[in-house]
């Protein structure tokens, strides 16, 4: 991978908690590439450190969090040595927007949509006040909105839910921003309306040429949108490929099992992967590869020493001793 | 052969300030013993609150509900208790639906002592480790509290209460969509097992078709309030007839990335169950909607003996409309 086209390197960045029953450690080293202009899938179970890496990167961890070590390297610059205040100045908003998994939650139930957007436009756009309902209106109907002028005044609750996810990007294009972290986006949606949002995604990211790191759980989701996918397990990357090589050619285990275990038009359940087990819980991690407990082809290694994260190929990269 | 559930005309409108909110609006339908049926339908299309009412954990507005040849519906409070032993029910969120401050010991006893299943601690314990085993759990497992279980374990407690009657119908709500998808095959799998073996009805609600496509031998589509589809789910999934059917399957994506999502006919929202379109439900959203759409409801008709569909283009007045 060329050093040149990367807008975003994440360098064995480890993130601990600090919690009652003693220090979890959610992020174990977590390398990531983002090239410009790329979707790129961060995929992973419940826990396995896929929100803590996005909110780490645009620094919107909760109190309790500690970055113990590694770089966030953003067009050359490494994020974790920037102040609260350059933070809040420079990149959020700017040059970093996030995007939520419940719309509901985001926005603010007593300002109406124009309100809430006019914060927006004030904050990042030089721009007279007089102009600020054009800018508005042109952000939401480049999500596909309709009827705009009377969406603007508008209340939260009175809105659906597609809608309101809608809303929050069409909030995050005003800012105008080179990256967006999307956390969920989709899972609070019902499918008619996650296909809908999909569609606009896809028609931006043509317009646009974002960049975009997709966090979700959902394979399929992925395999409509992105360009990149890491696999995520326990806190670790053990895999990044293009997409399509992840969907042709798995390596890591763990990988094989997730492609395996989802819900597609296989109409049998029987040929359905199980993973034996559970994901282990981070306050005692399994030693070496974090897997191993679950995988059918952990070998005496596995237990013993954390596998390298090696290039198989330019493009594709797995963490795994039995390869 | 009767069916074990036979749903008529079921009703349950809830009132709210701006009228009523029809969330169950005359709904049909059938279930036989031993088979698993499935209802597909989005957030707010009354598939909850529908299988509630069927257990009279909701009072139906209007309707009946044959189980066994008795009309439930009309049962009266004291009577509901025999219904508690035969319908059982496992719930969406595993880590909601457990009581945090009592052991498994406990969740799993209290139905067992309720039916008079089992009395003592010995009889309990013994058929409560039965069940944990049943379900790939063990009898250390009986002492702990919910938040010490994992997600997967939460549910399998959950199924085991449900079980724990040895009721004749299951309902699952939503049984696996708080669950990574590593756990979900295992539930999914377990839950098949247990169905065969102890000759079980399930009756799975859910958003997500692919789930209903592995475990449902029939299946119905519902769209606020009505079922507009019903058939085998084979039949329906490889040539769906409802238009909502046709928008519904083509929204759903794929885990391949060769096949992306097509053109998609499902545009606009669900309307609003306090106020639904007159005629047919679906006809401002509908890309085939025609005059009579907005006039007259249409009824859920035969196409063949296990397929019925809710539209005008399959009804007898499709002849005097134009061509689709």
């Amino acid at each position: 991978m060329g050093v040149t086209d990367e807008l975003l390197k994440v360098d064995g960045l480890v993130v601990s908690f600090a919690t009652e029953e003693g220090e979890v450690e959610a992020l174990d080293g977590v390398d990531l590439a983002i090239r410009e202009g790329s979707f790129h899938g961060l995929i992973g179970e419940t826990g396995c450190g896929k929100s803590v890496t996005g909110r780490s990167i645009i620094r919107l961890l909760d109190n309790n969090a500690m970055i113990k070590a590694g770089k966030i390297l953003y067009k050359g610059e490494d994020l974790l040595k920037l102040s609260e205040r350059q933070m809040e100045r420079r990149i959020r908003g700017n040059e970093i927007a996030m995007i939520f998994q419940d719309p509901s939650s985001s926005l603010d139930p007593v300002f109406n949509i124009r309100s809430q957007m006019a914060e927006v436009v004030r904050m990042y756009h030089n721009a007279r006040r007089e102009s600020y309902d054009a800018i508005i209106a042109e952000a939401l109907r480049s999500v596909r909105l309709p009827d705009v002028e009377s969406l603007m005044h508008k209340y939260p609750h009175q809105l659906s839910g597609g809608m309101k996810q809608r809303v929050m990007i069409a909030m995050m294009l005003a800012c105008n921003p080179h990256l967006l972290i999307a956390d969920e986006p989709t899972t609070a949606l019902d499918v008619s309306i996650q296909a809908q949002f999909i569609k606009v995604l896809r028609e931006l990211k043509e317009e646009l040429q974002m960049t975009v790191v997709y966090i979700t759980h959902d394979l399929a989701v992925i395999s409509e949108l992105c360009d990149h996918v890491s696999v995520m397990y326990a806190g670790r990357i053990v895999e990044t490929s293009a997409m399509r090589e992840l969907f042709k050619n798995p390596v890591h285990p763990y990988a094989h099992k997730l492609l395996n275990s989802v819900l597609g038009v296989q109409t049998n359940l029987d040929d359905l992967a199980e993973i034996p087990g559970t994901v282990p819980r981070l306050i005692n991690p399994p030693k070496g590869c974090r897997f191993h407990p679950r995988c059918d082809q952990a070998t005496e290694i596995c237990g013993r020493e954390r596998p390298p994260f090696v290039a198989l190929d330019d493009d594709h990269h797995v963490a795994c001793h039995t390869r | 052969m009767p069916a074990l559930l036979d749903v008529i005309g079921l009703t349950k409108h809830f009132p709210s300030p701006s009228g009523a909110v029809r969330a169950v609006d005359g709904v049909d339908l059938q279930i036989h013993r031993a088979h698993t049926y499935g209802l597909v339908g989005e957030s707010g299309c009354g598939k909850s609150t529908l299988i509630r009412t069927i257990q009279r954990l909701l009072e139906p507005t209007s309707g009946q509900i044959i189980y066994k040849g008795q009309d439930i519906a009309a049962y009266k409070r004291a009577q509901l208790r025999t219904l508690r032993k035969e319908m059982a029910m496992v719930f969406q969120d595993p880590h909601m639906s457990l009581n945090p401050r009592m052991t498994v010991f406990d969740i799993l006893a209290r139905p067992l002592q309720i039916h008079g299943i089992a009395r003592g601690k010995d009889a309990l314990t013994l058929r409560i480790v039965h069940l944990l085993q049943k379900l790939g759990m063990q009898s250390e497992h009986l002492v702990r509290f919910p938040h010490e279980l994992s997600g997967g374990q939460k549910q399998r407690i959950g199924v085991a209460r449900a079980l724990a009657v040895e009721p004749d119908i299951i309902f699952l709500d939503e049984p696996t969509s708080a669950l990574d998808v590593s756990v979900q095959t295992k539930i999914l799998k377990l839950l098949e097992n247990i169905r065969k073996e102890w000759e079980l009805t399930y009756f799975y609600i859910s958003h997500d078709i692919n789930l209903v496509r592995v475990v449902a031998e029939h299946m119905g589509v519902m769209y606020l309030g009505k079922i507009v589809e019903v058939g085998r789910t084979e039949d329906i999934l490889r040539d769906p007839h409802h238009p909502y059917t046709v928008g519904l399957l083509q929204a759903v994506p794929e885990p391949d990335p060769d096949k992306p999502l097509g053109e998609l006919q499902l545009g606009g929202e669900v309307p609003s169950p306090v106020n639904p379109p007159p005629g047919c439900n679906f006809h401002p959203r509908c890309p085939h909607a025609w005059d009579v759409c907005s006039q007259m409801e249409p009824e859920l008709r035969m196409l063949s003996a296990e397929w019925s569909v809710a539209c005008h283009r399959y009804g007898d007045d499709a002849r005097a409309a134009p061509s689709r």
